[in-house]
C-alpha cells in the first residue's frame, strides 16, 4: 500500500513535466535575447550589489571583531609570593627547589629577570617582579645567604625586603576554553618577529593582505627544498583564518580569506596585525585547553615568560605554526627539532641571526619542560577550592574571560610536603596495584586562616573527587576536645585535674535503644583526671563527662568552634558520630589552635584585573569565640595527647622541644583514621580511609598520625605558648583532683587551672608555693 | 572556719603594712611603641610601609602590608592593633573589635597600652550598638589608666 501511494505523486510529476515540455520548445525561439548585453549588464549589477553587500558585511565583521579584541582571558591563580627576609627559616635546598619550580635559569651574572647564580654560599637572584594590591615588586637583583636552614643575610637594597613573584598554579576556564597570556608587541622579542616574517611571510611589510609574489616564492622555495618549508598564505591571511574562520580547508573559506585579509590591511597597521597574530595564533592543545598566542606557548613549552626565551626556543614556537600537532616538540621531538633548525636557518639567511648564533643555537636541545612538571596543573584540589570560593563572588564568564589575577594562599613548600607525606605513608601501608586506601590533607596557617595546602588524593596530580572538601566522614575522637572545652568553660565545676570515671555507661535513647560505648581496648580504666581522658582517648569517661556537662553545651561548643552543620543532641556526638569533611575539621580546630579566635579560612587574598590593578581583597578577620582561659586549658590538654597520649609516636618526627597539640580519631569499624593537630603556625588535618567506606583496619594513630607527623616535621614550626593568660595559673594538684599539693609530693601533678577552679584545700604536703596570682587570690580571700 | 582564716590574714597584712607605710616612687614606664616588639624585625619595615600607604588613603595596600608583617611577626600585639585601627578608620567596627581583642591577648604587661586597646574595643562596640560591651571595655580601660582605683 505504501509503495502504491508513493508512486502516485511521482507519476503525476512525470505527467506534469511532459505537459510542460511543449512550452519549453516554444521558449527556444527567443534564446538570443536571454544572452543580450542588457541582461549581462543587469546581471553584473546584481552581482556587484550582492558583492558590495557581501564586502560591506565582511568589512563590518572584520572591524567589529578586531576592534573589540575580545580575547578570552581566563582567571589566573597564583601561589603566595615567597617573602624573603633575614631570619626566615628556609633551607638552601628548599630555596633551590622554589627557583627550579619557577624555572629560574642559571646565569653566572643573573643578568636578566628569571635567572640566578650560585656564588659559594650565596645566591644571586634576579627576580621577575609582579603586581599586587600593595603595588607589588619590580624586578631586581638580590643577594641572599642561606645557612643552618635560615636566611642569614639578605641584600635587596631599600628596606631589606624582597619577594619572589608568585608561581602560577592554575587558570580558571570553562571546558574547551581558549587560554592565552597577552603579550603587547613591545614586549615580544624582536628576533621572534624576524623569524616569523622570515619563515612565514617574507613580504609581510610590503603586501596588502595577499601576496602573489610570496606565493610564488614559497613555491620556488618548496621545490628547492624538496618539501614544504614555506606556506603560501600571508600572516594576515593566517590571522583571518585563526580569528574568524574554522580550520576546515574548504574553497569557500579560501574565497573568504582573501577579501578579509585585504580589508584587514585597509583598516589596520602592520604592527596591529602582527600583535594580534602573535597573541591569537593556535599553538596546540593541552587537554581541554586550547593554547593560543606566543605568551602562553612560551609558558606551556618552556615554563617561562616569552621575554626570557632564547633564540632556539623562539624558533621552536615559530616551528609550531606549520602544524602544532605534527611538530609537537614533546611527542615528535625529531620532527620539531628539524623544523626548528629550518626556522633558525631561514632566519640566518634573512640576516636576522648571525652564522655563529645559528651554529650555537641549532646545536642546543629542544629544552621543553615535561608536560607533567608544570605547576599549572600540579594542585587540582587546591584550585578546586579557589574556584569554589571565587564562584561565590564572580559569575563564570568573568572568571573565564576577563583575565583576573587571583593571588591565593597556597604555600608551595607546604603543599609538596603534604603530598609527599600522604603518598609515602599510603605507599608503605597499602602498596601494589590495587590501592584501596586514600586520604586527604588540609594545612592552614591558623592565625590568618590561610589555607596553605590541600591534598585530596594520594596521587595528588589527579583531579576528581575532592576528598578534602567533599568526603564527609564521622570525626570519631576528634570531637573530644570540644567535650573538654565545654567542661572547662565551667571552672567552678571542672578542671583538667577533675577525676572522671572510666567505666561501663549506658544511656537509654528516646527510641528505646541503649547506647553503651566501649573503650578502644574494651577495658574500663577507672577514675582518671580529665586531661588523661583526652590524652588516652577514653570513650566511656568522655561519654560520662559529656553527659554530666550536658549535651546541649557540648553541641553549642562545637558550633562555637565553627561546625556549621546542625549538631544533633545525641550522646553519640560526644564520641564523634557527627560527620565532617577534612576541611570542616580544619575550621573546627582553627580556634583551638589560636587560643579561641575564630578566623574564616581563606584560599584567596587578592583579586587583580588583567593589568594588575587591585579589584578586591579577601582580608583576614578574627573574632574571639572562646575565652582565653578555657582555650589555653584545652590546648594544653591536647598537648598531652602528643606528649604522653595516643599521639606520642609523632614526637620522633618533631624537634625535641617543639610544643604541639592534637587529637587522634578513629571511626567505628576502623573505617576512618583522623589526626588533627597544630603548632603555633601550622594546623594540619589528615584523613585516611576508603572511598567505598569499607573498614580500612586503621586507627588515627596508625593511619593518619604518621602523615601528620611527617609533614609537620618538614615545615618550619613555632611552639605553642606555655604562658598562661590572665586568670590561669600553674598549680600542683593532688591526684584526687580536689586539693592543692606541691611539687615533689607523692603523685602530685602540675595543671594549668582557672582561678575559679583552684581549691581552697591543700593536702598539707610540702610548702604550698603560691605564684604571684595566687597571692592575689589569697588577698582576695581577705574580703570574701 | 573560713572566717577565722580571714581574720588571721588581715592581721598578717596589718603587721606587714605597718613596716612600709611610705610607698617608694614608681619608675616611670616607657611608652609602648612598635619598636618594643618589632625592633630589628623586617616586619618593622612593612609596618612603616603600611602607615605611609594608609596616610595616602590606600587602605587595601596598608592591609596587605600588615598581613605580610604578621606572617613575619605573628605574635606582635602592635601589628594587630594597627589592623584594628585600620578597620576602625574604614568603618568595619566588628573587624576592629576582633583585632583589638587579639592585640590584647598578645599585649605585653603595659597598663597604658592595654588601656588604649580596651578603649579601641569600646569604640568598636559602641559603633556596633553594643552599649553594655562598650561600658565594660571602658571600665577596664579606666581601671588600667588609674591603677590606684583598681580593685584588688
Amino acid at each position: 500500500m505504501a509503495k502504491k501511494t508513493n508512486k502516485t505523486p511521482a507519476r503525476s510529476r512525470g505527467q506534469a513535466q511532459r505537459k510542460k515540455s511543449p512550452s519549453r520548445k516554444k521558449a527556444a525561439a527567443p534564446r538570443r535575447r536571454w544572452f543580450s548585453w542588457a541582461f549581462v549588464a543587469k546581471f553584473s549589477l546584481v552581482l556587484l550589489v550582492i558583492g558590495a553587500a557581501g564586502l560591506a558585511y565582511l568589512d563590518a565583521m572584520v572591524r567589529e571583531r578586531f576592534d573589540s579584541h575580545v580575547w578570552q582571558l581566563p582567571a589566573r591563580v597564583y601561589a603566595r609570593p615567597v617573602e624573603l627576609y633575614e631570619g626566615r627559616v628556609l633551607s638552601r635546598e628548599d630555596m633551590l627547589k622554589l627557583l627550579d619550580l619557577m624555572r629560574y635559569r642559571r646565569d653566572a651574572a643573573a643578568s636578566t629577570p628569571g635567572s640566578f647564580a650560585v656564588q659559594g654560599s650565596r645566591l644571586l637572584i634576579h627576580t621577575r617582579g609582579f603586581k599586587d594590591s600593595d603595588g607589588g615588586e619590580t624586578p631586581k637583583r638580590i643577594r641572599i645567604s642561606l645557612s643552618g636552614g635560615q636566611i642569614r643575610n639578605l641584600d635587596a637594597g631599600g628596606d631589606g625586603l624582597a619577594r619572589l613573584e608568585p608561581l602560577q598554579i592554575g587558570s580558571i576556564h570553562p571546558q574547551h576554553a581558549e587560554d592565552r597570556v597577552l603579550v603587547p608587541l613591545e614586549q615580544v622579542p624582536p628576533l621572534l618577529v624576524d623569524m616569523l616574517v622570515a619563515t612565514e611571510d617574507q613580504s609581510f611589510y610590503e603586501h596588502h593582505g595577499i601576496s602573489l609574489r610570496g606565493l610564488a616564492r614559497a613555491m620556488v622555495a618548496n621545490v628547492k627544498a624538496g618539501g614544504l618549508v614555506q606556506g603560501g598564505s600571508t600572516l594576515t591571511q593566517q590571522l583571518v583564518k585563526n580569528f574568524w574562520l574554522t580550520s576546515e580547508r574548504t574553497l569557500s573559506r579560501k574565497l573568504l580569506e582573501m577579501p578579509m585579509a585585504i580589508l584587514l590591511e585597509l583598516h589596520y597597521s602592520k604592527q596591529e596585525i602582527l600583535e594580534a597574530y602573535l597573541n591569537e595564533v593556535y599553538l596546540g592543545q593541552d587537554g581541554a585547553r586550547a593554547i593560543h598566542g606566543m605568551g602562553l606557548g612560551a609558558q606551556f613549552l618552556f615554563g617561562r615568560p616569552l621575554e626570557e626565551l632564547e633564540p632556539h626556543q623562539l624558533a621552536t614556537l615559530v616551528a609550531l605554526l606549520k602544524g602544532p600537532s605534527w611538530y609537537d616538540p614533546r611527542r615528535r621531538p625529531e620532527r620539531a627539532m628539524e623544523r626548528r633548525n629550518t626556522v633558525l636557518r631561514v632566519a640566518m639567511e634573512e640576516g636576522a641571526l648571525s652564522k655563529a648564533d645559528f651554529d650555537k643555537y641549532s646545536a642546543r636541545p629542544l629544552e621543553v619542560v615535561p608536560r607533567g612538571a608544570s605547576a599549572l596543573y600540579a594542585f587540582p584540589a587546591f584550585i578546586d577550592l579557589v574556584r569554589r570560593q571565587l564562584a561565590r563572588d564572580y559569575p563564570p564568564e568573568v572568571l573565564s574571560d576577563e583575565g583576573l589575577n587571583i593571588h591565593s594562599t597556597l604555600d608551595v613548600l607546604a603543599q609538596l610536603a603534604s603530598e609527599g607525606a600522604l603518598k609515602e605513608h599510603l605507599n608503605n601501608r597499602d602498596p601494589g596495584e590495587k590501592q584501596k586506601l586514600n586520604g586527604a590533607v588540609v594545612v592552614v596557617a591558623p592565625a590568618q586562616g590561610d589555607v596553605l595546602a590541600l591534598v585530596s588524593n594520594r596521587n595528588s596530580r589527579e583531579a576528581g573527587f575532592n576528598r578534602a572538601l567533599d568526603a564527609q566522614r564521622p570525626m570519631g575522637s576528634l570531637a573530644k576536645p570540644a567535650v573538654v572545652l565545654a567542661a572547662v568553660r565551667e571552672p567552678k565545676q571542672w578542671s583538667l585535674a577533675s577525676l572522671v570515671e572510666d567505666g561501663p555507661i549506658q544511656v537509654k535513647l528516646p527510641n528505646g535503644d541503649v547506647w553503651a560505648p566501649q573503650n578502644f581496648d574494651k577495658q574500663a580504666h577507672g577514675a582518671m583526671p580529665m586531661v588523661d581522658v583526652l590524652a588516652q582517648s577514653r570513650n566511656q569517661a568522655t561519654a560520662r563527662l559529656g553527659l554530666d556537662v550536658g549535651l546541649d553545651k557540648v553541641a553549642k561548643t562545637m558550633e562555637t568552634l565553627g561546625v556549621t552543620r546542625k549538631v544533633p543532641q545525641y550522646p553519640s556526638i560526644l564520641l564523634g558520630s557527627l560527620a565532617l569533611t577534612p576541611f570542616e575539621v580544619a575550621m573546627m580546630y582553627q580556634p583551638l589552635a589560636t587560643g579561641g579566635f575564630s578566623t574564616r579560612l581563606r584560599s584567596i587574598t587578592d583579586v587583580l584585573d588583567k593589568e594588575g590593578k587591585p579589584l578586591a581583597r579577601y582580608p583576614v578577620s578574627t573574632d574571639e569565640v572562646v575565652e582565653a582561659g578555657p582555650a589555653f586549658l584545652t590546648q594544653w590538654a591536647m598537648q598531652q595527647v602528643v606528649e604522653k597520649g595516643t599521639a606520642r609516636s609523632a614526637r620522633a618526627y618533631l624537634p625535641k622541644d617543639l610544643k604541639v597539640a592534637g587529637k587522634t580519631g578513629t571511626s567505628d569499624d576502623f573505617r576512618d583514621a583522623w589526626f588533627a593537630g597544630f603548632s603555633a603556625n601550622h594546623l594540619a588535618v589528615v584523613w585516611v580511609g576508603r572511598d567505598d567506606n569499607a573498614g580500612a583496619g586503621i586507627t588515627g594513630s596508625s593511619g593518619a598520625l604518621p602523615v601528620w607527623a611527617r609533614l609537620m616535621g618538614k615545615l618550619p614550626q613555632r611552639s605553642l605558648s606555655q604562658t598562661p593568660p590572665n586568670g590561669v595559673e600553674w598549680v600542683w594538684m593532688n591526684p584526687d583532683g580536689q586539693r592543692v599539693s606541691a611539687e615533689g609530693c607523692g603523685d602530685a601533678r602540675r595543671f594549668p587551672m582557672m582561678e575559679a577552679s583552684i581549691p581552697e584545700d591543700t593536702d598539707g604536703c610540702g610548702s604550698v608555693k603560691q605564684s604571684g596570682k595566687g597571692i592575689k587570690k589569697w588577698f582576695k580571700g581577705l574580703f570574701d | 572556719m573560713q572566717n577565722r582564716q580571714g581574720w588571721i590574714r588581715i592581721l598578717v597584712v596589718a603587721l606587714v603594712m605597718s613596716g612600709c607605710a611610705v610607698r617608694p616612687p614608681e619608675a616611670p614606664v616607657e611608652p609602648m611603641t612598635a619598636s618594643v616588639e618589632l625592633e630589628g624585625s623586617p616586619a618593622m619595615a612593612l609596618l612603616q610601609r603600611a602607615e605611609s600607604a594608609r596616610q595616602q588613603g590606600q587602605g587595601a595596600a596598608a592591609e596587605r602590608y600588615l598581613e605580610r608583617a604578621l606572617n613575619i611577626a605573628p605574635d606582635s600585639s602592635w601589628l594587630y592593633r594597627a589592623l584594628a585601627d585600620l578597620r576602625l578608620s574604614e568603618g568595619d567596627a566588628r573587624g576592629a573589635e576582633g583585632f583589638a581583642l587579639k592585640a590584647l591577648r598578645l599585649a605585653p604587661d603595659h597598663d597604658d597600652y592595654q588601656a588604649s586597646l580596651w578603649e579601641m574595643v569600646a569604640t568598636a562596640r559602641e559603633r556596633q550598638g553594643d552599649r553594655d560591651g562598650a561600658r565594660d571595655a571602658r571600665s577596664r580601660a579606666a581601671a588600667l589608666r588609674n591603677p590606684v582605683a583598681r580593685p584588688v
